[in-house]
This record gives C-alpha cells, structure tokens and sequence, in this order.
C-alpha cells in the first residue's frame, strides 16, 4: 500500500494496478456517506411512544400501542393533534405540510409517514 | 373524522400559531403556546355550521398572529 502511494504521488498520471487501493477506498468513503438510510419503524414507534407518553393530555398512556388512534383510543381532539404531529414534526426534524398533516390521526399513519420520508432523523 | 374545509382552516391557523411559538426565546415559548390554545379553547363551544362566526374569528385569529409574531413581542403572560 505504501509504496503504491507514494508512486502515485510521485507520478499521479500512472496508469497501473496499484491505483486500484485508492480508487475503492474513495469509493467506500463515497458509500458510506450515503447510507444512512431511512428508520426503522419500531425506532420511529418508540420515539412517538416516547412523545405521547410525556403528553398530559393522554390521560392513560397504557392504551399507547402500534395502532392506536389519537382521537378515539388517546382521547385526544383535533387541537391535541396538531400538537402532537408537530411535536413528532420537531422530533424528527422534518416539516410535515398541511395537507399531510391532516391525515395523520393514528400511530401507525405517522410512522408510515416518517419511515417514507428521507430527510427525517 | 372527516373535517369540514373550514376546520381544516383553524387546524391550520393552530399549526401556524405553534410554528411562530418556535422562533419565540426558550424561556417564553412556553407561555405563547398556552396563549394560543387557550385562545382556541375559548371559542370551543361555537357550532361547527356557525360559518359567519367562524370565519370571524379565523380573520381574528389571523390578525392576532400576526401582531404576536412581530420579533419585538418577546414574552406574554
């Protein structure tokens, strides 16, 4: 490795095998950058678990699963909502638009939302 | 629920009041948010089919924005 460097330094236009070592690990660094991937969804679950459970206005956080929907197993009504969808929007550091934000009523709409969008970490 | 295009408007102006809460300082964020949903709690009560009554209070709502975003407003109680 060593030598093929500092030939290559030396010579930069050399056209052998030897530049193989370099060329890979450049392009390793280049995968690497790119992979960090979506979430997973039992990740995403349990950070709006983690939301909810902090929410005062859940009055019983054991009804908190998979599925649950804000309005009729969470109690919560349409303001409480918007609260909510922003505060996953913070969370996750996305901007949901209105459009999409009014069709998250559930958890489980929310983490297929998130899990769609690459930019949410 | 299926939501009216008009409920879909205070949703919206809410999610809009809790959005200039956030550029708010740390120490007040906290009071804006209360404002805002106490001011909607306020008018709870009004019938959805209410239109007139509705669209008052949006325009209302949206002027009161308004004035609480300027970045001179630093703090309410």
């Amino acid at each position: 490795m060593r030598p093929a460097a500092t030939r290559l330094a030396a010579a930069p236009r050399i056209q052998s095998s030897f530049v193989a070592a370099p060329k890979s690990l450049v392009f390793q660094a280049l995968r690497c950058y790119s992979s960090a991937g979506g979430l997973e969804k039992t990740e995403v679950y349990e950070r709006i678990k983690q939301i909810l459970t902090g929410f005062d206005k859940v009055t019983d956080p054991t009804k908190i699963t998979e599925t649950s929907h804000f309005a009729n197993d969470l109690g919560l009504d349409s303001l409480d909502t918007v609260e909510v969808v922003m505060a996953i929007e913070e969370e996750f550091s996305v901007e949901i638009p209105d459009k999409d934000a009014d069709t998250i009523h559930s958890i489980d709409k929310a983490v297929e939302y998130i899990t769609s969008q690459p930019g949410a970490n | 629920m299926r939501l009216s295009g008009l409920q879909k408007e205070v949703l919206s102006l809410y999610r809009q009041c809790l959005r200039e809460c956030r550029k708010k300082p740390d120490t007040a964020r906290q009071h804006f948010k209360s404002f805002a949903r106490n001011e909607f709690d306020k008018n709870m009560g009004i019938e959805k089919r209410d239109f007139a009554a509705v669209e008052f209070l949006l325009r209302k709502g949206r002027r009161q924005l308004e004035m609480y975003s300027s970045p001179g407003v630093k703090n309410i109680h």
